[in-house]
């Protein structure tokens, strides 16, 4: 509120003014000369003090006087009224008695003169201290025979007309006294309570009340009028113009004004304005002119009367101290929370300590343009704020090593880096009171634990929780609810555990704890801030909040004064956090009730990622996704949850069934284990409790795990499940419905494939498909600038290269397989016929076919980049054929020999005689896979040995199937054709094989050759 | 600690199910259902005999059978302050876990004595005063249960080591 302003203040009004304890105990009595003796140590200053503002007394100021010569009065001087009332109660005999004088006087006539109303006025918002009255008394006893003897001689030749009557009323007083001195205590109870009761109303402890508009000034009281100042620079202007007052003290024109004040605050209304109290404008004018900052361009406004009081309204301020923390408001720190390290002395600045903020030059521009004028940088927006960490010298020297040097040199790690001071790695800043924030700073722990850790060498954490506390003080208020357990920590019953049973305003109300000895069981009252909420290790507690932490659910593992670790139930890591922020936990909930997703929940990300919620924050969430990276998303950009299917099977590496809920573990990398939580296409989302990352969730492919234990083993391996159908009645229930046909996803393949148009007006003309739908296609005529939409049925797929249609070829994209590929899938089909019979077929067509192959054989080989697809793709129609189809596929094999082979086709038929013709051509096709290259070069040991080869083998089995689409590798084969061409002729046995080709021919001869014939010629 | 204690389930039978074989199926169905189950407070180790199986009661509108079974199990139920045995299942650098029959025991780092420093050797991180104690994956540890915390089905604990004649124990 309003600034201390001087020492000089004419408080022993207030002192003696002080009311008298209701009942005038004697032990007060008692005391008295022993105060006395204490404050006749302090008499001699106190006294030149007074001597010099004496001559300034107006006399005509006649009850105010004391006021007006002593200029200032200030308000809050509570703390130092008791000393300073001794001071001068002690000399009463000198400028006091007119005082007193005057009350007496007032209190005979029995009406408060002005000048004790005014003084009500302003005694109403001082706290005084009931002690301080004892002295009132005092004072007539030691002080008789001293009237007037400490005046200068100066000052008495400065004494106004009209002073003398000072001196008359000393005495007049110094008598009275005497007289008092006589009366027995009882009476002088009765008579102070008498006289001072009137005070009590403002201290609160009389038990005379006052009515407040007595209290209230009046018109003959003096003004209040407000200047217009610089905001931001009230206190200074006050404390400059307590400096004229001092100043002119002792001259022939003192300030004449009462007081002057301030009231603002950063950011309230009263900010840029400064009060002074004083009986007339001239002599505000007078205090104020020529003092910097003050506006004298605004002429003062007296303020109203009945606004007076309002204007001197205490609000009690939080006063900083070392060690408590603000908040920086504006600036580079703006938001970031520091340590007041020391209070200056006139209270408008602080030096604060800060984790501070620099890039040591990283961000800075070495060749940046800079204003030659005047050397200034050019002004940049701040780009980031550099993150807040301790100073390290270490990385100052690396670019800016000239702006560095060390201060002291004893404990070395002062240093000075850009004109700035750093302590153990702190900043040590000065900020104007208005630069921060006081109230509501909310320190989080992990702000605090900043400041704390690093302080002290042993790294052990020393929070300064006093300090700490002061801070947090006002918002504890909420904390304790009845059923608390709770602790007291300091006080005398430090150590004292209970519950709470009562909250009311700053007490509770505790229910001792068996076992703290002879309070126990019984009920004591303690003041909020010497208690604290008590945890025990092994708690369930729930974070309530304070910190980022909010709502975590956790068992407590340690607890340290008012710190307790946890460890939280989500995902086992362990938080600190203070334990008013924690309130013992009924449910076991997670975090954030509120979100729509919950721990471990599977989520869709796009299209094509589905992760896993690793953790539930208010705001966010944390994803594992199924690539094993963790994402922090927003709930609102996920686009929905993916309902957990609690029976979806996939099988493990061992194709061994896996379901929800069950134990796997990983094959390869770290071997993690974990309980499976979300089966998704390709992916396992399994969890374990014993790994502290991603809340122990991983992901892998499903074929790369094991089941360990199958959870839900009991019912699959163990009985039937008694809540369904009893399988044993069950009649042989229907079979499973075949497997339907893949269906296309993505994009579809047909795009961007050349066609050809099989009917209706166009038919016959050949594009490109521009667009697909499931059912049509958008072509792109080449032969004219026109596209047009067909039905798919409508078109065929044709070799881009060569133009060939290929059958079927549209649908088969549609299945998802390439079109080349298809050749070589296609027998592997086919071959599920029978993929032994051929082998048979084999070796009897087998040689026939020998001669043939030889005379193609070459023949081929350098056909091989053009035959050797252009027949693949036969084989793609071949294979819509079906069981026939895997021959042709075969037939691409023969591609090459489609060439040669074409007689071969007679051979062929041969072969189809010898075995059942369609094991023969499955078969083939299989080899169609693989062999063209063989036949080729080797084919004749393969042909004969070849066919059982688990190539073949595995041909059958879908799975092998799968993964023979890879047309890569199968394009691949082809090349050894040129192999082919250079073995060829190495091996003597050639002949056998020769068998081979043979077979292709046939193939190619038989179904393909109809399209493919013309084309080979 | 063990107990043993009288305990009821309730079993539906699919009519499909009914005959001169029902009981068998509820029992085995009990036996299955219950025997190594955790109920939150206390872990059904065994069961020692079937008391009784009620007269079923037809589930009204699903022809579901409901059996009551009344049986005799053999309980394992931690309680905060017991001292237990366990065996290390994984160590993390927090603390360790350790497997105490079917519960779950998290022994964090301040609960272990100091002396024991959290250290990784190779690929086996564990706490270790570098003299005698060593507690690893798999090793026998004796600690005392400070909290524990039952979710249906699971129970978890945390625990200390950190008291005279605890730790691990000396193979």
């Amino acid at each position: 509120m309003a600034s201390i302003l001087d020492q000089d203040f004419p408080d022993e009004e207030e002192d003696d003014f002080n009311p008298a304890p209701e009942v005038g105990s004697d032990d007060e009595a008692d005391e008295k000369p022993a105060a006395n003796d204490d404050d006749d140590e302090d008499e001699p200053p106190a006294r030149s003090e007074r001597s010099r503002s004496r001559p300034q007394r107006d006399a005509d100021d006649d009850a105010k006087d004391e006021l007006g010569t002593e200029g200032l009065i200030g308000f809050g001087r509570d703390e130092d009224a008791e000393g300073e009332g001794r001071n001068l109660d002690d000399e009463d005999d000198e400028e006091d008695e007119e005082d007193e004088e005057d009350e007496q006087d007032d209190d005979l006539e029995g009406q408060p003169s002005r000048k004790r109303r005014k003084q009500h006025r302003r005694n109403q918002f001082i706290d005084v201290e009931a002690e301080v009255d004892e002295e009132d008394e005092e004072e007539p006893e030691e002080d008789d025979d001293l009237p007037g003897e400490e005046m200068h001689p100066d000052d008495l030749q400065e004494l106004p007309p009209g002073a003398d009557r000072d001196d008359r009323k000393h005495r007049e007083l110094d008598r009275q006294r005497e007289a008092q001195f006589q009366m027995d205590v009882e009476e002088e109870a009765a008579r102070l309570k008498e006289r001072y009761g009137r005070q009590s109303r403002a201290t609160g402890t009389g038990s005379a009340i006052v009515p407040q508009r007595l209290l209230l000034p009046t018109t003959e009281d003096p003004r209040i009028f407000r200047m217009k100042c610089r905001p931001g620079k009230e206190k200074e202007v006050i404390i400059s113009i307590q400096g004229r007052v001092n100043e002119r003290l002792g001259s022939r024109e003192p300030v004449r004004i009462y007081s002057a004040f301030e009231r603002a605050k950063p950011g309230s209304p009263m900010s840029g304005m400064i009060y002074v109290e004083a009986s007339r404008v001239e002599d505000v004018i007078a205090a104020c002119e020529g003092i910097t900052h003050v506006f004298m361009g605004t002429k003062p406004l007296m303020v109203p009367l009945e606004e007076m009081p309002d204007l001197l309204k205490v609000t009690k301020e939080k006063q900083l101290e070392p060690g408590m923390y603000v908040r920086i408001r504006r600036g580079l720190y703006s938001g970031d929370l520091a340590a007041v390290h020391e209070v200056e002395a006139n209270g408008t600045e602080v030096i604060l300590r800060i984790v501070p903020r620099l890039d040591y030059g990283l961000n800075e521009d070495v060749n940046g343009p800079m204003e030659a004028a005047n050397g200034q940088k050019r002004k940049r927006p701040l780009v980031q704020r550099p993150p807040a960490r301790l100073f390290s010298e270490t990385e100052a020297k690396k670019r800016h090593g000239k702006y560095l040097s060390k201060q002291g040199g004893l404990s070395g790690s002062n240093w000075t880096y850009q004109n700035k001071e750093y302590i153990d790695g702190f900043l040590l800043e000065p900020f104007r009171l208005n630069a921060l924030q006081t109230e509501d700073v909310n320190p989080t722990l992990e702000e605090v634990t900043k400041f704390a850790t690093s302080s002290t060498d042993d790294g052990a954490e020393n929070l300064d929780l006093a300090a700490l506390a002061a801070t947090l003080k006002t918002s504890t208020a909420n904390e304790f609810l009845p059923g608390d357990k709770v602790e007291v920590f300091r006080g005398e019953q430090k150590g004292v555990t209970g519950h709470s049973v009562q909250v009311y305003g700053d007490v509770v109300k505790v229910k001792v704890d068996p076992g703290n000895g002879a309070l126990s069981g019984g009920h004591i009252e303690a003041p909020i801030r010497d208690l604290r909420k008590l945890f025990r290790e092994g708690d369930h507690v729930k974070v309530i909040g304070g910190s980022k932490y909010t709502d975590e659910v956790g068992m407590v593992v340690r607890t340290k004064d008012d710190r307790v670790t946890l460890l939280t139930d989500s995902n086992q890591s362990e938080i600190t956090v203070f334990s008013k922020d924690l309130r013992e936990a009924t449910d076991s909930g997670g975090a954030a009730a509120d979100s729509k997703f919950d721990l471990f929940d599977l989520v869709q990300l796009d299209a094509a990622t589905v992760g896993c919620v690793i953790k539930v924050d208010r705001e966010s969430l944390r994803i594992l996704d199924q690539n094993s990276s963790v994402r922090t998303m927003l709930p609102s950009n996920i686009s929905n949850k993916i309902e957990k299917r609690r029976n979806a099977v996939a099988t493990d590496r061992d194709g061994n069934e896996m379901k929800s809920d069950d134990t796997i573990k990983e094959y390869s990398g770290e071997q993690k284990s974990g309980r499976v939580l979300h089966l998704h296409r390709n992916f396992v989302f399994a969890q374990t409790r014993e790994r502290a990352e991603n809340a122990g969730v991983w992901v892998s492919r499903h074929a790369n795990v094991q089941v360990v234990a199958a959870k839900g083993g009991k019912a699959a391996s163990g009985g039937v499940d008694l809540t369904k159908m009893n399988p044993a009645l069950k009649q042989n229930g229907a079979s499973p419905s075949p497997m339907p046909p893949p269906q296309a996803k993505g994009r579809d393949r047909l795009i961007g494939k050349s066609v050809k148009i099989r009917t209706g007006p166009n038919k016959g003309m050949i594009g490109l498909v521009k667009d697909a739908s499931p059912d049509e296609a958008k072509v792109e005529l080449h032969a004219k600038n026109k596209t047009l939409t067909m039905k798919k049925d409508m078109l065929t797929l044709i070799d881009p290269n060569t133009g060939n249609a290929i059958p079927d070829g549209i649908r088969s994209l549609a299945m998802g397989r390439p079109p080349p590929a298809g050749a070589g899938r296609t027998p592997a089909y086919a071959a599920g016929g029978g993929g032994r019979t051929p082998a048979y077929a084999m070796p009897s067509g087998g040689r026939t076919p020998a001669y043939a192959a030889g005379g193609g054989g070459r023949t081929p080989a350098w056909k091989q980049d053009a035959g050797a697809r252009t027949p693949a793709y036969g084989g793609g129609t071949t294979y819509g054929g079906g069981g026939l189809g895997g021959q042709t596929a075969y037939g691409g094999a023969t591609s090459y020999s489609g060439a040669t082979s074409y007689g071969g086709g007679s051979v062929w038929g041969g072969g189809g005689g010898g075995g059942g013709p369609g094991g023969q051509s499955t078969w083939n096709p299989n080899m169609g896979g693989r062999t063209p290259a063989p036949s080729g070069s080797k084919t004749p040991a393969y042909g004969g040995m070849e066919a059982p080869t688990p190539g073949f083998n595995s041909a059958p089995t879908p799975g092998s199937y799968q993964d023979q689409p890879t047309p890569g590798g199968f394009r691949d084969q082809p090349t050894p054709g040129g192999f082919r061409g250079g073995n060829y002729q190495t091996p003597g046995s050639y002949q056998t094989p020769g068998g081979f080709p043979e077979t292709p021919g046939p193939y190619s001869a038989e179904t393909p050759g109809g399209d493919d014939g013309p084309r080979y010629d | 600690m063990f107990f043993v204690k009288v305990l009821e389930h309730r079993i539906h039978l699919h009519p499909s199910f009914f005959g001169a074989q029902a009981s068998d199926y509820i029992l085995d169905q009990l036996y299955r259902d219950r025997e190594g189950s955790n109920t939150g407070t206390m872990m059904i180790v065994a069961i020692i005999d079937v008391d009784d199986i009620s007269e079923p009661k037809i589930v009204p509108g699903s022809g579901y059978a409901e059996y009551d079974v009344s049986y005799r199990a053999i309980v394992w139920r931690p309680f905060r302050g017991e001292v237990v045995d366990g065996l290390v299942s994984s160590v993390v650098n927090n603390g360790f876990f350790v497997d105490v029959g079917g519960l779950s025991v998290f022994v964090s780092k301040a609960m272990i004595p100091p002396q024991l420093k959290y250290t990784v050797e190779g690929a086996t991180p564990s706490f270790t005063d570098g003299v005698d104690q060593t507690v690893e994956r798999g090793s026998q540890v004796r600690l005392r249960i400070k909290g524990i915390r039952g979710e249906m089905g699971q129970m978890f604990a945390i625990g200390s080591i950190r008291e005279d004649y605890l730790g691990p124990l000396l193979q």
